[in-house]
């Protein structure tokens, strides 16, 4: 065995290397680069962890970070909660919620106005 | 026949521990010219257009240690687009083990006129900088020139 091939890889990889953990996941299972200190080795997770979102490319599924202004997100312009100080609307962060709708500080969300 | 490439004297000053002096060589798809900042493990596939990376200070110095080349049959980018990445991330220079993949010393041969040098290094003096890293000691690194022995004129 290679010296720098990890006797056993961790977790979902498919090959890893002692230095940079995880190259490659088995299928179905997401890459995520992990920065520990001055270290970076990539793990593999089932599924992305909050503040990322799942891409499937055709020879790896990556984990991307979510938008700045947006704590969870589906995609990368769909978010599903953000960040505080910030209002949620159709998927999108405001600062403000647009003419119409008013913020709801409990949901953290922009809602229609309730006469 | 006098060798080509640029040797570099790599210190290696670790936290609270003795430093370190190394060599490589400057590679010449970059400027051969001296750096200095903190060290900072990069991953060979965080240097894709597709990946990003948390840190966000700049001013570091960052070490790739390259795999063997069946291990990433189809790299994201080629290692002179990744060098080249990595500077515009922040890096004032980037260090490639290439004790693994030898065939990193051909790929980054083609001058590029990158700003920030590209330093190989392999062998034991790539052991003992990624032993610094697997240790995941916090360590500032110079790079240096070596001064080229003075060829003797033979009239």
């Amino acid at each position: 065995v290679h010296p720098n091939v990890s006797q056993g890889c961790q977790g979902g990889c498919a090959t890893c290397s002692d230095y940079n953990g995880c190259l490659s996941c088995k299928p179905r299972l997401f890459f995520v680069l992990e920065r520990i200190g001055m270290k970076q080795i990539g793990v593999c997770l089932s599924s992305c962890p909050s503040g990322y979102y799942g891409t499937r490319y055709p020879d790896i599924n990556k984990c991307a970070k979510c938008k700045a202004d947006c704590d969870t997100c589906f995609t990368r312009n769909f978010c599903t909660k953000c960040k505080s100080g910030f209002y949620l609307h159709s998927g999108k962060c405001l600062e403000k919620c647009p003419d119409g709708l008013e913020a709801n500080n409990h949901t953290m969300e922009c809602t229609s106005i309730v006469h | 026949e006098r060798s080509t490439t640029q040797k570099a004297i790599i210190r290696v000053i670790p936290l609270k521990v003795e430093p370190i002096v190394l060599e490589g060589e400057f590679a010449s798809v970059a400027e051969v010219t001296p750096a200095e900042g903190k060290l900072l493990q990069s991953h060979p596939l965080s240097l894709c257009n597709t990946s990003e990376d948390e840190h966000t200070e700049s001013g570091f110095i960052t070490i790739v240690k390259l795999e063997q080349p069946d291990r990433d049959p189809n790299p994201c980018l080629s290692l002179a687009n990744k060098a080249k990445l990595a500077g515009e991330r922040g890096a004032r220079a980037i260090l490639f083990d290439i004790t693994d993949d030898e065939s990193a010393a051909d790929q980054l041969r083609k001058p590029r006129g990158l700003s920030q040098p590209v330093v190989l290094i392999r062998g034991h003096d790539a052991e003992l900088l990624m032993g610094v890293v697997n240790k995941n000691r916090e360590a500032h690194v110079k790079i240096e020139v070596k001064e080229q022995p003075a060829w003797p004129d033979y009239d």
